[in-house]
Formats: structure tokens, sequence, C-alpha cells
């Protein structure tokens, strides 16, 4: 790593504010548990339609085939507010990661912060350290056990190789459980079964140094299927306010496996792992006791982990089917604030059932291990310093038709007991009414909890550190604001009530809309304490505290609308618009002074439109544009965007594309982050050139 | 706060037993493939056009074969009859190549598998939209072929072979296709 010796212009003095303490470890609860990818939202529905011949071919393609126990369930039917990116949606978005694809999605906040960096939630509460969205990929939870946030920068894949993202917007903790409290984001890879033969994408420009990827997949005997991928990428530093090239450029090596075998027996195995290593930079705020030190520091991060799933499904007859899945996941991050390894360990049961022509039945349990260990530092402390932890879980939903193909009322529940707040439990009522083909109304009500993260509970970090002579007359020397956690701390509580209505009055033209409100109680606050002098690590300095506490309520309210248009055979056009309201009420006995900038951190308005045309059978030309309001608390003003996307088949095999990023714009800020201080960059305007190659 | 999750907890369990408890039967299989299936030639009709000259003398039907072992059941009953742009669909099954007529669409059962080639050698010149659901059709010159992908239904489309059988294929039904090319004669460019 190498010193910086001056702040750029242009950043806010950070302060203890912004520290908002995304924080907080823990997670272990997390839990997730059942979440197992082959179930979006299990609110199924069983039957065709009577008449099979006035749907469109797209909806045709969307039924599954598979027993009623079997199958999943057809996602425009689920009683909740639902969005799904396609494969198709990626490639021809041209965007080159996964947290740039959910972008797509209404109901989503996704703001970068730096190059490497993401602020992502679903309905409110942004930060680097969001806490309130649960992200899994093939099932596995990539929910952070160390900082309840996920850490974007490793959360890839080989695009071309991800079949779909479900995201679901409101409370998914009845299935998922703890956490998934403002929404869930399944990101699900093709089978193996789904990717023969070989692939290979090349490319570079101007802010994509260079990226490139190989793929090959085919058959083990008859009913085995594998693929095999390697991908790397390396991304230009962004900029500062100022325009000066930042420090945040990164590189990230990735390689997987996936065999399936899906014979026509009753058995189905699924075998994936990935194994990665990369640097990710950055230039962070120096806090140090040291007269010497310079004022920032530029780092280089070392990222690297693995992870091994397996999954065997059985399908015991026509209307049971079982699957038990584990995994192991190693992630590993070293860098000048922490270093940390976490080791999780997952396996989950779970039973689908039909019960008559009524019910559908889906239960299962859930066991978790977490072991981590964690290096203090002067930034941030945990006691202990390396903690093992179990989860247990269990859940039960009942699908129940009330009137074939007309009423569904959906029930269900997560129960859980974590180290931290023991027992949770967390239920769900969602009705499902479809007056007529074409017309879908909605209703939902969930409880769900975010429960403690690890530094809620035992972390420490140390926010601020105050140079001698500005305390004076009080003390001398140094002042060091520092964030605990508390043993005390409670669970977050969420009640959401949540309606939805869909139509598609034609082939050509759908809507989708979802409204919510959203009542939340014991949110986190940072309660001041008493200052008291420390002597170690010397010189002996003045620490101001704040505690994690729960004296804080609110109420958040929105309505996220999508809607898709064909007006001619070769041009789509898909537009979302999302509104949100946040108001928060501090406790009278609370002294936070900070936690009510969550009420500005997130936009109160965002529009994408998103356009694909196919001018001929090799030449597609695609734009995307995204308006996103104000962030008040931040100094982040509203933007306009617009990515452009040229592609180009030449023989069938090969396709070229040519892909603008952020074009209306030298450079515009997105995200302040909180917790860690990390300086934020701006994210530049951007092209680079692609070719992929099928064979 | 315990107190208040226990109790959720029985409300729970009592609707659970209850609603379990009655309506215990098996439920019913079906076959939802064919079914499926039955409303994508349905559609394909809708996505294809024949010559003038195809569409028989009174250009009043549209004749959908079945040849070999029938695996639809009864489920292209729900097309019979129903019309594509003023044409009735019409189904006809044949058990053997040497009972197969004219047809403007001709599904290929996989009880045929072995005798594809000389099937499609036959309907070659009937601008005849061929379907079928086996491995490799398409590849092997038949115009479209079902596959199953994550347990619902897509298929392929080998515009080569339809474009020698005088069928124009809509934009739409391409785009949402897979596209292959003949495996063994190669692409024509």
């Amino acid at each position: 790593m190498i010193d910086r010796s001056h702040i750029p212009v242009g950043r806010k003095s950070p302060s203890i504010g912004r520290c908002f303490w995304g924080a907080a470890l823990g997670t272990l609860l997390l839990s997730v548990a059942a979440g197992v990818c082959w179930a979006g939202a299990r609110d199924t529905e069983p039957q065709l339609p009577a008449d099979l011949t006035e749907l469109s071919l797209e909806d045709l393609m969307n039924i599954e085939i598979t027993s009623v126990a079997k199958k999943t369930q057809k996602l425009s039917k689920a009683a909740a507010a639902i969005f799904v990116i396609t494969q198709e949606d990626i490639r021809r978005s041209g965007v080159t990661s996964i947290p740039e694809a959910l972008r797509m999605v209404p109901g989503l906040e996704v703001a970068r912060i730096d190059a490497n960096k993401w602020a992502i939630t679903s309905r409110g509460f942004n930060g680097r350290f969001a806490n309130k969205l649960l992200v899994l990929i093939d099932g596995r939870s990539v929910y952070t056990p160390l900082f309840s946030g996920v850490y974007w920068d490793v959360k890839d894949t080989l695009l071309e190789d991800i079949d779909r993202i479900e995201v679901i917007r409101g409370p998914g903790a009845a299935l998922w459980g703890a956490n998934a409290v403002n929404g869930v984001i399944n990101i699900i890879t093709k089978t193996a079964k789904d990717t023969p033969g070989g692939l290979v994408t090349a490319g570079a420009g101007t802010e994509e140094r260079g990226f490139g990827s190989v793929r090959y997949g085919g058959n083990l005997g008859q009913d085995t299927y594998y693929r095999v991928y390697a991908k790397y990428f390396d991304r230009d530093n962004a900029v500062f306010a100022s325009g000066e090239d930042a420090a945040d450029g990164w590189d990230v090596l990735r390689a997987g496996f996936r065999m399936d075998l899906e014979g026509s027996g009753p058995d189905s195995l699924t075998l994936q792992g990935d194994l990665y290593d990369g640097e990710t930079g950055e230039t962070i705020l120096t806090k140090s006791l040291n007269p010497n030190a310079p004022p920032t520091l530029d780092e280089e991060n070392d990222i690297s982990g693995a992870n091994l799933l397996g999954r065997w499904k059985r399908t015991v007859s026509n209307t049971s089917e079982i699957a038990l899945q584990v995994y192991y996941d190693r992630t590993e991050r070293n860098s000048v604030i922490l270093d940390q390894i976490h080791d999780t360990l997952d396996i989950d049961f779970q039973h689908l059932l039909a019960l008559g022509g009524r019910h559908e039945i889906v239960w299962g349990v859930g066991y978790r291990f977490i072991s981590d260990d964690i290096t203090n530092t002067f930034y941030g402390s945990w006691d202990p310093d390396s903690r093992d932890d179990d989860l247990f879980s269990g859940f039960v939903q009942d699908d129940i038709t009330l009137v074939k193909d007309r009423v569904y009322l959906t029930l269900g529940s997560k129960f859980e007991h974590n180290d931290y707040t023991g027992f949770e439990i967390q239920p769900n009522a969602r009705l499902m009414w479809t007056p007529q083909e074409g017309h879908s109304i909605w209703a939902a009500i969930s409880r769900a909890v975010r429960t403690p993260s690890r530094t809620e509970e035992g972390g420490r970090l140390n926010n601020t550190v105050l140079p001698p002579g500005s305390l004076l007359p009080l003390f001398p020397g140094y002042g060091v604001v520092s964030l605990f956690g508390d043993g005390n701390y409670e669970s977050e509580e969420l009640l959401a009530y949540e309606l939805g209505y869909r139509v598609q009055p034609m082939d050509q033209f759908s809507v989708d809309i979802a409204a919510f409100f959203n009542n939340y109680s014991n949110l986190r606050t940072l309660e001041p304490g008493n200052p008291f002098l420390e002597v170690s690590p010397s010189p002996a300095h003045l620490v101001f505290p704040f505690t994690a506490d729960n004296k804080m309520d609110g109420e958040t309210y929105g309505v996220e609308v999508a809607a898709g248009w064909r007006p001619l055979d070769w041009w789509d056009l898909k537009a979302t618009y999302t509104y949100l309201q946040i108001q928060l009420d501090l406790g009278r006995d609370s002294g936070d002074p900070l936690s009510l900038s969550a009420e500005g951190e997130s936009p109160h308005h965002q529009v994408s439109l998103r356009s694909s045309m196919d001018m001929t059978r090799d030449l597609a030309l695609d734009w995307w544009v995204r308006y996103v309001d104000d962030l008040p608390s931040q100094d982040v003003g509203s933007y306009f965007m617009l990515d452009v996307r040229l592609g180009w088949k030449l023989h069938g095999n090969v396709e070229l594309s040519v892909v603008g990023q952020n074009l209306l714009d030298d450079r515009h800020p997105e995200f302040e982050p909180e917790l860690i201080d990390t300086i934020a960059t701006q994210i530049e305007r951007s092209v680079y050139g692609k070719v992929t190659w099928h064979f | 706060m315990i107190r208040k999750n226990t109790k959720l907890f029985l409300v729970i369990c009592a609707w659970l037993v209850l609603g379990i408890g009655y309506n215990l039967y098996a439920g019913q299989p079906s076959s939802r493939e064919y079914l499926v299936k039955g409303a994508f030639l349905y559609n394909f009709a809708k996505f294809v056009s024949w010559p003038e000259d195809a569409l028989g003398d009174d250009q009043m039907h549209i004749t959908l074969c079945v040849l070999g072992k029938n695996p639809f059941g009864d489920a292209l009953a729900a097309i019979e009859g129903r019309a594509v742009e003023n044409r009735k669909v019409v189904i006809k099954h044949c058990a053997t190549l040497d009972e197969l007529g004219k047809c403007q669409i001709l599904f290929i059962s996989r009880s045929e598998e072995r005798n594809v080639s000389e099937i499609l050698a036959k309907v070659k010149d009937w601008n005849t939209l061929t379907v079928s659901d086996m491995e490799g059709f398409a590849q092997r010159g038949g115009v479209i072929n079902f596959m199953t992908v994550e347990k619902k239904i897509h298929f392929e489309i080998n515009p080569d072979a339809a474009e020698r059988t005088g069928l124009k294929i809509s934009s739409k039904l391409l785009r949402l296709a897979k596209i292959v090319k003949d495996r063994e004669t190669g692409p024509e460019h």
C-alpha cells in the first residue's frame, strides 16, 4: 500500500455522522436457511389455465411442466413484489457486474461508492453495509458475517451463465429467515445441461482495462452434465471529486465448475463450486494517534474465497419432493482496517408436498455454523476476536387454493434460534385473487426481524480521531469518537403491509404495480455515553463513546411500477418507476445525533427506461436511461444517465458489441459510505468493446 | 416477547392442523407437458406464413398431423377447430409414414425417431412446418424442436430448414427461439 499525503478536494470532512454504523456484523443469523434456489417465492399456482391457447408464447415458455410437487412456480402468479432480470436483460444491457444489473429493478437502490464498492438496498436504509437485504447465489447466502451487508466486490460469476436474477422486494423472512427484511435477491445460474459447448469472451475499454472468460461444458455419461469456467477482469480507477485519478482500481481472477445429474429417474444432483482471488484498491482517511501519520492512505485489499455446494433432490411421488442442500463457504479479506476469515457450513432440508387438490405445503429445517477469525486493529476491534455461532431454523408454508384458478391464500412462518437474541418467529400471510385471466391482485402482511450483527453486539470502530488541541481546554491530547456494540442490542422489527396489481391487457403490454407500508420498531441508534480516558494504545486519549441501542421507530411507504411494452415485433420497451418516503422517529430518551439521516439517504424518485431493438436479424441496438433523485443527507445531486449497446452477430457464433456507459456526464457521484471512511469517488463515462464466441 | 411469539406459534400450528386435516386425497397427475406443447403448436401457426399454394384448395384449413404414437392424449382437442386468420385447425393422426398426406404442420412423435431422415425427405417439398421434441431434430433438418429448459418448454428453430421448405417465420418467433444450424451439411454461408 502507498501512503497518500493529501485529502482530495471536495470531500466533505468526515464526522461521526455519516457513521450510521451500517453495521455490524453479525450475522450469523442470517439464516436464510431454507432458501434453496429452486423456490422463488413459493406462492404457487398448481393448475394450468383453462385455455392455454389464449396464452402468449412468452407465457407458455414460462410454464413449469413438471409434476405438481416438483414444480416451482410461475413468478407472475406470486403474491409478492417480484421482478426478474433475465439472461437476455443482462446481455443486452451491457452491464459487466451483478450490482450494475440490479439497477433495472424497481424498488432497489443501487449506488456506487467507488470503483469496487456499492451501496445496494431495497425500500430504503441504503449503505455500504445495508443490512435489510438478503442475497443468495444458487441458494448460498452471501450476506457478510462481519458487517451485516454484502461484499458486492466478490459477488460474481460468469454473467453468461446466469439464468436469471429474481428480486423479491418486501419481507421474505417467512421463507428465508432473519435479515430478509426488505428484500431478497436470488441469483440463479443455468444448469450445466443448458451450457454445452464452448464460450470465449474478451474485451477492453476505458474503465474496463481488460476482461476475458472461458467456459466449456459437456456430458459425462448420459445424464451427467458439467461445465468449467474461468474469468478475469481488471478495472480502472475512478476519479475523486477534484477530477484527480483515484486509487480504487481492482482485478479479480475467478474459476469454478458445476455438475448436474438430471436423469429420468427420481433423483437429481448438483455439485458446484468457485474460487476467487483479487485485489481492490481504496483510499481511506487515516485513524491514528501518531502525529506523523498521513491524513489518507491508499491501500490494496486482498480478497479471496472459495465455496462448494451440493444439492440432492428426489421426487418421492407425483405430489412429494425432498431436497437436501449442503454448502461450505470461506471468505477472506485483508486490509488495513482488519483481517478477517469466515467459514460457513450450512445444511438445509426441505420437503414439498401437495395434499389433496388444495394444499401445497413446503417445510424445512436448517442448521448453520459460522466461525470467524478477526485480526483487530486500531480502526476496528472485536471481542472476542474469534467466535463460533450456531443457527437453527425451521419453516413451514402452505399454499391453499380457496377458489380454483381464482383465489389463493399462502400462510407460512419461519422459526429460528440464534446465539444473539434467541428465538425469533417471522410469519406472513398472502392472498392472491385473479378475477379474470390477465388481471391479478395480491395483498400481504408479514413480520420480519433483522437480528444483531457481530459488531452490534461486540465490536468497536474508531470513527474519528480529533487531533491534540481540538479538545482544549477540556483535554490537551487526542480525542477518539468510537462506536461500540452492546450485548443487550435487540433485533430490529418490521411489520409490512403490501398490495399489488398486475395486468396484461394484451400480449404486447403489461403493468405490475406494488405498494407498501412498512412499520419498523427497535431500529438501531447510537447513543452517546460519558467520555472516558483510555491509555492504551498510547498516547492517552479521551474516548467519546456511542453505543448501539434500539431507540428509533420508523415508517416507510412507497409505490413501484414495472411496465413492459412491445410496440413492434422487433422493439421492446421496459420502464420502471420507484417512489419512496422514509419517516423516522427517535425515542424521547435517545441522544442519537445522526441516525435520522437515513431519511435523506434514499432517493424519493427513480426512473428507468430500457429499449431493445432488433434492427436486423444480426444487429441489435439497446439503450437505457435512468433518473435518480438527489440524496438530501449527502452531497449527491439528482442525475440522468444513459447506457447504449450495439451488438452485431457475425456468422451466428460470434458476436461483437460496443457499449457506452454513463454517457451523459464526464463523471458523477452516487453515494458516500458510512462506518468506514473510504473516500467516495465518482463514476466516469466509459466505453468498451467485447467479442463473444460460442463454439 | 417470548410470550407473544409462543402465541403466534400456537395459532400457526392450529391452522396447519385444521388446514391439512381435511381433503386428504391424492393429487392428480397430468400431461401438462403436452397440453403446453399443444398450445405452442397453435401459436406457431400464428407466427408462420405458408406460401399461398400450400394452404390447400379451399384456403380454409390448417392441417396439423401427428405422426407416430400420439403423445398428446386429448390435449389437441383444445385447439381443434380454433381459427388462425380465418383458417380452422384440423387434426389428423397417422400411425405410419405411408398414411401421411399433405399437412401444413407435422408433429413427429418420438416413436419415429429412427425414421426422421426418411420423413423429412418425404415432406421436403410439401411446405410443411415440421415440429418434434427429440434431441437434435432441428439440426437434422427439422424446422422447430421443443426442448425442456429448467422444467420449462423452450424451442429451437432451424431457419435454413424453414427457408428450404418455403416457410416464413416471424421475427418474434425467431427471437424467442434458440437458433440452430444444420449439423452435417453445415451452414450455407
